[in-house]
């Protein structure tokens, strides 16, 4: 730990894994730490160990060995009632009870603070109230969780810590199951609230982009090793190629998410080569194998392409025979042009 | 655009509920003490109540000593299993679970199979019964006793819930099998004896032995309203009620204890009624439009004592002499119900689809 820190979170030489009758280690000697306010993208491979990790956190199962400080205490130093009050978790599990409503499923997070018989006061009513306009879901109070859509239902699931009000927020795969926008969205709100409420959240992610974009902090978990660290640190010295590489994916350290490559083994040539403007161009040839060629260097199919308009697409398509075809689509190129290859 | 909460009752609507369902309760219990063999008028039904003499002598000892004890019994039963189905839903998450999902039911049966077969083998028969059914009701406690012990021991050591249902089923059939060899060494009136039993029955219980049951379960419903912030937080799966602070085990013991001390105590004097648990706890979520403990539990207490009273004046066949199983009732009023609400929702609305 790095002196002058505030970590809130901070683990030390900690094995995870599980007590059966031979207990297995899930990974071992790990070292990280959290600081009041940032929100963390735990991400890594399947079946790495990042649940197990949020697990041993959030206290829903025990370390095998090291020691986990909240706060500069054990996690064990802590009650349970009371550390209801400082770390609240949301599982993978989708809750979708039938006759829950959105107001009764939020009230939950503040059983830490009610009486025996969970009776709201008003202030827990008021909490309740806030926590779901503040995930901006406050016209939907009285509906049934069944009624609303899986982007609503991860706000309301991340309004419920809110009410819970605890400095430390875990999520467990939040953007599972959601579409494209609502990921973005729901990981936006979550970097707000780390912003606006200094709040440490911390969650699991296979979304690499967004981490990448959003997160303060990477716990970037591969099989046996462990980086921590801001997104573009762990780009540059390559711990995400080390990790997700593959024989399909190429990392791109400029954009800082990860592609395919396409094998390009024949060429055409395109009369009025502008290469801000062939970026399309580029990505629909390459998809049937084909380079543009400006300087004869590769295997030519011996077919000219004469752009005329970019947006949207007009070109000429010259075959060797001199025949000459009109195109409106990057579709109808490409398959022209694998017919043409392909015979 | 904003979503019309179509599903939610407004708290007016409430009210009326409530009171809809007390009154309910009140007119069905009138009417199973007026209802039976012969028909008593209402006057003379409160007369004898209120302790005034009525103008037909039989008709106090019908009421007072047959009657009275009946539906004071219906409507413990009712709420007990109506409660204890209620919680079992809520802890295991299945809309399919009961009372008896535990195997209380079966652990009962076994109690009173080694009894009426094995016991009397030994002693008369006739000896038995001149014991009265205290014996009966002893046996099915200690066997449905014997069977939560069981299920509290493995309780503490098993994490997952799912692995704790199928260990229940599997007790409560381990405890049929025995029963069912029970039955085939034993003569045919004692195989009788055992059958009429698993009927369930509402009226062989004294006004002594009400003195019992109504503060046992009384005492297992109040654990029950207790219980009703862990049974909310429950509901959403125990990973949930772990990081919202609540102690899993001590909440299992007191659920299990109190699903016990109901189901088995109801099984021990009157034998396993079924379908009450399942089914009530179905229509209070369909009336309610609530999940919330806090409504459901009171609301389905009052929904079981109603509608095992209904099932109990239909039982009496009114106008004439013979009574039919309260067991064959409950089923015959339970099954269309669920089938109704299965088709209406397509599934039952409960848990996670």
């Amino acid at each position: 730990m790095e002196p002058g820190e505030n970590n809130i979170l901070s683990l030390q030489d900690v094995a995870i894994g599980y007590w059966d009758r031979q207990h297995k280690t899930v990974f071992e000697h790990i070292n990280l730490s959290a600081s009041e306010g940032e929100l963390i993208a735990l991400v890594g491979k399947n079946g790495v160990g990042k649940s197990t990790l949020l697990r041993t956190i959030a206290r829903l199962q025990p370390e095998l060995q090291g020691t986990i400080l909240y706060r500069d205490k054990e996690l064990s130093s802590y009650s349970r009632p009371l550390f209801a009050r400082l770390l609240s978790f949301v599982s993978t599990e989708i809750v979708n009870i039938p006759n829950l409503s959105v107001f009764d499923f939020v009230a939950l997070g503040r059983s830490p603070y009610t009486n025996g018989f969970g009776r709201l006061e008003k202030r827990d009513k008021q909490a309740t109230l806030r926590a779901i306009s503040q995930v901006g879901m406050g016209h939907m109070v009285h509906n049934n969780l069944t009624e609303i859509s899986d982007g609503e239902r991860q706000r309301i699931m991340v309004a419920r810590t809110l009410a819970q009000d605890t400095p430390f927020i875990i999520l467990d795969e939040p953007t599972a199951f959601l579409d494209l926008p609502n990921r973005y969205e729901i990981i936006h709100l979550l970097h707000e609230l780390a912003r606006e409420q200094n709040k440490t959240i911390l969650f699991s992610t296979h979304d690499l982009s967004i981490a990448l974009q959003e997160a303060d902090k990477i716990w970037l978990l591969n099989k046996d090793q462990l980086h921590e660290g801001a997104p573009e640190d762990l780009i540059l010295n390559n711990s995400f190629e080390q990790v997700f590489r593959s024989k399909l994916l190429t990392f791109d350290r400029r954009r800082g998410d990860f592609f395919m490559p396409k094998t390009l083994s024949s060429s055409v040539t395109l009369k009025n080569p502008n290469s801000l403007d062939d970026y399309w161009l580029r990505k629909a040839l390459s998809r049937v194998g084909v380079a543009i060629d400006t300087d004869n260097s590769r295997v030519t199919s011996g077919l000219t392409i004469e752009l005329l308009q970019h947006e949207p697409i007009q070109c000429k398509l010259k075959l060797p025979n001199e025949q000459e075809i009109e195109i409106r689509s990057f579709y109808q190129l490409n398959r022209l042009i694998r017919q043409f290859i392909d015979s | 655009m904003r979503v019309k909460a179509t599903l939610i009752l407004t708290t007016q609507q409430r009210t009326i509920l409530w009171i809809l369902l007390i009154v309910g309760l009140v007119v069905a219990f009138l009417a199973d003490l007026l209802i039976g063999s012969s028909l008593i008028p209402l006057k003379e039904v409160l007369r004898i109540l209120a302790g005034q003499e009525p103008e037909n002598d039989v008709w106090q000892a019908i009421v007072l000593q047959f009657r009275l004890p009946k539906a004071l019994t219906a409507v413990a039963v009712g709420m007990a299993l109506a409660v204890s189905g209620l919680q079992m839903q809520t802890v295991f998450r299945n809309p399919l679970a009961g009372p008896y999902v535990l195997g209380i039911s079966a652990g009962a049966s076994l109690g009173v199979a080694i009894l009426v077969m094995g016991v009397s083998s030994f002693l008369s028969f006739q000896t038995l019964m001149n014991l009265g059914n205290w014996l009966i009701v002893g046996a099915a406690w200690l066997g449905s006793a014997l069977i939560l012990v069981l299920i509290l021991a493995v309780s503490l050591r098993v994490r997952d819930i799912m692995t704790l249902l199928i260990l229940g089923i599997m007790f409560g059939s381990g405890a049929s099998a025995i029963v069912s060899i029970l039955q085939y060494f034993s003569s045919e009136t004692l195989l009788k004896a055992f059958i009429v039993w698993t009927m369930g029955s509402l009226g062989g219980v004294s006004m002594q032995q009400l003195g019992i049951l109504l503060p046992v379960v009384g005492v297992g419903l109040l654990m029950s309203l207790l219980s009703v912030k862990l049974l909310n937080v429950f509901m959403v799966g125990e990973n949930y009620a772990r990081s919202m602070g609540m102690n899993i085990r001590t909440t299992r013991i007191l659920l299990f204890t109190s699903t016990s001390l109901l189901a088995g105590t109801v099984t021990a004097f009157c034998g396993p009624i079924g379908f009450i648990g399942i089914v009530i706890p179905h229509i209070g979520r369909m009336l309610f439009r609530t999940a919330n403990h806090m409504v459901l539990l009171p609301g389905s207490m009052l929904l079981g004592a109603i509608l095992l009273l209904i099932s109990d004046i239909i039982s009496q066949l009114p106008g004439t002499d013979s009574t039919l199983p309260i067991n064959s009732i409950t089923a015959l009023i339970g099954i269309p119900i669920i089938i109704w609400l299965i088709i209406k929702n397509r599934r039952l609305n409960l848990m996670n689809s």
